[in-house]
């Protein structure tokens, strides 16, 4: 393990962002390193929400939930002054407290904690490591280390992700007469399942959690009289020491798919998951053995039955070569009992009445390495403003944007065995590319600054599905590109509608008469708007050209639409000069994923995603034919993009600010 | 298993010229070939021959395997005796009196034919199929008679078949056909014909099928399961759910629990039963069953209750398996074997209680000794 001498501490930082809130003076954060790692190498780090009098519910509450098994919490960071070292130690101080109430009153006084301040005025972070509890002097450390280029490669190529999924119908009795006993005769029934964990009969299930078909290990089966439980499960954070293992025992590794290209292993989504299962062996021996009896039990008084569903789901962090035996028993396990407290602390005041509707979420939100668990209460579902606040707290523990949805339902690890889900939506005829635009010739722009949407989006366009729309359904593919960007940044879980998805929407909306559902008339930028109002609830901003020429004016503008807001925009072009009689129907679409803008020159080019394209999924030739590509408003021949004598209209979807 | 139904149903269609005949075999699959073990059948032949009576009915222990398409016959067992004292079949002379049964061995003519006391064989049945062992299995009757008389006995013959299989089906739900062995002494020769137990059971319903006798008791492979269970099950208040007894409590409980089981996980030696390939290894194996952890079935939502039932007890269960079946049916035959242990037991205790005293009231405080 660790080298004790800490005269050349190194610390090293594998998360791409240490420092969460601004130069707030005295905010707190966690330091998240593994048992598993070398000392002082920091994974990761949460935001202290419950400063300093409530760092009991900041444990118990939050991080113990959300921090899978196999990472700890390894020192603090603070916001403090220009004496770094004596904010270091504050932070130490905090560290030391939130990780004996995680431990329970373990015996932690000697570990080494590090501590970081951060000069509130320059932004400077200092390193220090604590040694024991009782000295209040810090050691500085030798060096500092950024590794996050190669951070998620270290981790998931020598760790891998445990799952273990376990459904518990838990019934219990108490006096119909007195209701109060409820809560203890519940603690009791749950206190009997954490024994259950560790009988002789149960049986542990390690499979390998496998996407693909094809050669997969044969299950591993653990037994509980195996474990030896019992012995020291105290110490559950723990490496065990060399003396104890068992050669022959199987190691994680052993499950874990070792032809995958190392290359692809950098997140939690492609790491090697190892399943585990939970089962009663009733064929084990058991010491009341005896031939079958039914005997009767009369309750002293009447008594009231209830049973309580706990749906525990844990992930669990360890390194391959861990024997499995003990990622079980030290993680999985503790990693269970967690949660089922958990969980019973959120039932018991609802135990006699509807209990909350619990559900466990695993998420890899962008920036944090590893894996987290929420257990969020769905009784009304997810948009219902408690869910959102919790939602909105999760976001600011971790460090993340606020004005969009990252820890919702549809954000979750997918962790199921089975695959169907995928495949339902590969029936549903060809499959979209996505982000067409990387990867096409540069904008020819010299000196311009390039501002396109972010995140991921489909390519839509004509003879998708075998749908034949050529003529009138380049505006309804321009739609269902945006509606798939609203998708794939998880704002909804609405599929993209189809043509008459769309029309039906807009009769049902009174906008259209019923005859226009299965028409082949245009739709423009107002109907587009009142779709995505509909389905998702989303508000655009619509602008208004007389003249392709004025486009060129409102580059400014469109830049700072691409970097605010991020979603793709809708073009019209109108076909008529009907424009004071409608703005509506008839047009041209395209949709505009970008402007490369030089203030200087006022030179400018527009990324153009076609959508009258009518090939089939090439990339190349979607990019030879022009069909995404930069197009500058006045090419080198001279010619506008924008036609001067036609009308123009822009739809801009506006992002929804919310979690 | 379904899927390997259809196979077989594909098969079999394809070797069939006729195609009436085809479509009934779509419906169910039987056993083309019956193979008896010789050394046992050999000495019951033996046995009747010097017995030198007249006709004798009895029981046909072994396996019919749907997946390999074959019958085995293990032992046969003849039925006793009735209450009366009188021989479960007779010969009946039609030519002078159909009343008198005849005797003796050469009185036979063309127009003899059997008398069964089917009532009997069923119970008979009944009784020997509690006793078996998983993978083991009442598969039909055998009688011993001359040519003509069986061959002028055949509806008596599918009553006692019907009979029989009445009375073991709830120890067996999927029972769908049955043998019939003609062991006839005039010439000395074993027919085997297969029966499909439809609703009604007529001279169609049999068709013969290939009968050899072989080694068949040796090419067993067994199969050992130690069972202990324990169960709590909440005994609601009146009003709650409808007022039952003790018996018609433990008989739910047992579907329950039959349901339970048949989607219990196996191991066998130690390993999870993954694929359907036959099991290789020589010796005893055996089998453990995995259930999901503490995903309690018996109790229901929020209710009154005034006592719980505790169900508990060790199993011991054996099941035989050809060589070349699949272990899936190992397992399948263990799960049946300890359904049929538990059921059996229950029967035999609320036979016994019957005679006694009205089965015990819910509420009572009275142990059921099972």
């Amino acid at each position: 393990m660790a080298p004790h001498s800490c005269e050349a501490a190194t610390v090293r930082v594998l998360c791409p962002k240490l420092l969460l809130s601004g130069n707030q003076p005295g905010a707190l954060q966690w330091l998240i390193g593994s048992p598993f790692f070398p000392p002082f190498t920091v994974v990761s780090t949460f935001r202290c929400i419950h400063q300093s009098p409530d760092l009991d519910q900041e444990s118990a509450d939050d991080l113990r939930k959300l921090l899978p098994k196999g990472f700890e919490v390894i020192g603090g960071l603070i916001v403090g002054d220009s004496d770094a070292e004596k904010s270091a130690l504050e932070a130490v101080r905090a560290a030391r407290r939130l990780r004996k109430i995680i431990s329970e009153g373990g015996e932690l006084d000697d570990e080494k904690i590090v501590g970081a301040s951060v000069d509130a005025g320059t932004g400077a972070i200092h390193f220090f490591i604590s040694k024991t509890e009782k000295l209040a002097k810090l050691e500085p450390v030798a060096s500092v280390v950024y590794e996050e280029d190669k951070s998620g490669k270290y981790l998931w190529e020598n760790g891998c992700l445990l799952h273990c999924e376990l459904p518990i119908k838990l019934p219990f009795y108490f006096p119909a007469s007195s209701p109060s006993e409820s809560k203890k005769m519940f603690s009791e029934a749950v206190d009997a399942v954490i024994t259950q964990f560790k009988e002789p009969n149960v049986v542990y299930i390690a499979e390998t959690l496998n996407k693909a078909s094809g050669d997969v290990p044969k299950p591993v089966v653990l037994r509980g009289k195996d474990f030896g439980f019992g012995a020291d499960a105290s110490n559950i954070n723990r490496l065990p020491a060399a003396e104890d293992q068992v050669s022959d025992i199987i190691s994680c590794s052993h499950l874990c798919l070792n032809s995958k290209p190392a290359a692809v292993v950098n997140s939690a989504e492609n790491a090697d998951k190892i399943q585990i299962s939970l089962m009663l062996n009733r064929s084990e021996k058991s010491p009341t053995s005896g031939a079958p009896v039914a005997e009767y039990f009369p309750a002293m008084e009447e008594a009231r039955l209830i049973v309580v569903d706990l749906n525990l789901d844990v992930l669990t962090y360890a390194p391959k070569e861990l024997p499995l035996m003990h990622a079980v028993s030290n993680l999985v396990i503790p990693a269970l009992v967690d949660q089922l407290y958990s969980l019973t602390k959120i039932i018991l005041p609802h135990l006699l009445m509807e209990h909350p509707q619990l559900r466990i979420y695993h998420f890899n939100p962008p920036g944090v390495l590893h894996p987290i668990t929420t257990i969020y209460e769905l009784n009304y579902g997810e948009t219902e403003m408690k869910q959102v606040d919790v939602r909105k707290s999760l976001h600011m523990r971790l460090g993340l944007p606020l004005d969009r949805p990252l820890l919702r339902t549809a954000n979750a690890l997918d962790l199921s065995v089975n695959d169907d889900s995928r495949s339902n939506t590969k029936k549903r005829g060809s499959i979209q590319l996505k982000e067409v635009h990387i990867g096409i010739p540069s904008s020819g722009v010299s000196e311009g600054v390039a501002s396109v949407i972010q995140g991921s989006y489909e390519y839509y366009h004509y003879l998708q599905d075998s749908f034949d729309d050529s003529g009138w359904g380049c505006a309804y593919r321009s739609l269902q590109t945006i509606i798939s960007w609203f998708r794939l940044q998880h704002y909804t879980s609405v599929s993209v509608p189809s043509h008459r998805e769309i029309q039906q929407t807009l009769v049902e909306i009174g906008d259209k008469d019923p005859s226009f559902v299965g028409s082949r008339e245009w739709i423009g930028a107002i109907e587009l708007s009142f779709v995505l109002d509909k389905l998702l609830g989303v508000s655009c901003k619509i602008m208004n050209f007389r003249s392709g020429s004025e486009l060129p004016e409102k580059c400014r503008e469109l830049a700072l639409h691409f970097e605010t807001q991020g979603t793709p925009i809708m073009i019209g072009n109108l076909q008529d000069s009907m424009y004071f009689k409608s703005i509506r129907g008839g047009v041209l679409a395209y949709t505009l994923l970008g402007v490369d803008y030089d203030e200087g020159s006022g030179d400018c080019a527009f990324l153009i995603l076609d959508p009258h394209y009518t090939g089939g999924e090439d990339h190349k030739k979607i990019v030879n034919g022009g069909w995404c590509g930069w197009k500058k408003a006045i090419d080198s021949k001279g010619k506008s993009f924008f036609l001067h004598n036609k009308f123009y209209n822009l739809l801009l979807p506006q992002r929804p600010n919310m979690v | 298993m379904f899927d390997v139904l259809k196979q077989q149903d594909v098969y079999t269609c394809r070797h069939k010229n006729s195609v009436s005949e085809c479509e009934i075999f779509l419906h169910q699959t039987m056993v083309k070939a019956v193979v008896g073990e010789e050394a046992r059948l050999t000495s019951a032949e033996d046995r009747l021959s010097r017995s030198a009576i007249p006709a004798e009915v009895g029981l046909v222990i072994g396996k019919l395997s749907s997946v390999l398409d074959r019958g085995f016959v293990f032992d046969l067992i003849p039925t006793p005796s009735n209450d009366a004292g009188e021989p479960a079949c007779s010969v009946l002379e039609t030519r002078d009196d159909k009343k008198k049964p005849s005797k003796s061995k050469s009185q036979s003519s063309e127009s003899s034919s059997l008398s069964i006391d089917s009532d009997w064989v069923a119970e008979h049945a009944r009784q020997v199929s509690r006793m078996l062992l998983g993978g083991v299995k009442v598969v039909g009757i055998y009688v011993w008679a001359s040519d003509s008389a069986f061959k002028n006995s055949t509806m008596i013959l599918c009553q006692a078949i019907k009979a029989v299989s009445d009375a073991i089906r709830h120890l067996d739900p999927a029972l769908d056909e049955a043998l019939l062995i003609h062991i006839c002494y005039s010439p000395r020769r074993w027919n085997c014909r297969t029966c499909l137990l439809n609703s009604s059971i007529t001279s169609s319903s049999l068709r013969p099928c290939d009968f050899k006798l072989g080694r068949v008791l040796s090419s067993l492979q067994r199969f050992k399961c130690n069972y202990s269970f324990n169960f709590r099950l909440p005994i609601y208040s009146k009003g709650e759910s409808s007022r039952q007894t003790f018996t018609e409590i433990l008989r739910q409980e047992l579907a329950v629990h039959e349901k339970e089981l048949k989607s219990a996980n196996a191991m066998i030696d130690g390993y999870l039963v993954h694929n359907d390939e036959p099991c290789n290894t020589e010796g005893e194996h055996e089998i453990e069953l995995l259930f999901p952890f503490m995903k309690d079935i018996r109790a229901e939502a929020t209710k009154n209750v005034t006592g719980i039932l505790h169900f508990g007890g060790s199993i011991h269960s054996y099941a035989y398996l050809n060589v070349k079946e699949p272990v899936s049916q190992a397992v399948t035959d263990i799960k049946a074997d300890i359904t049929r242990s538990l059921q059996s037991r229950l029967d035999i205790i609320c036979d016994e209680a019957e005679q006694d005293l009205n089965p015990t009231d819910v509420g009572d405080d009275e142990e059921l000794r099972y």
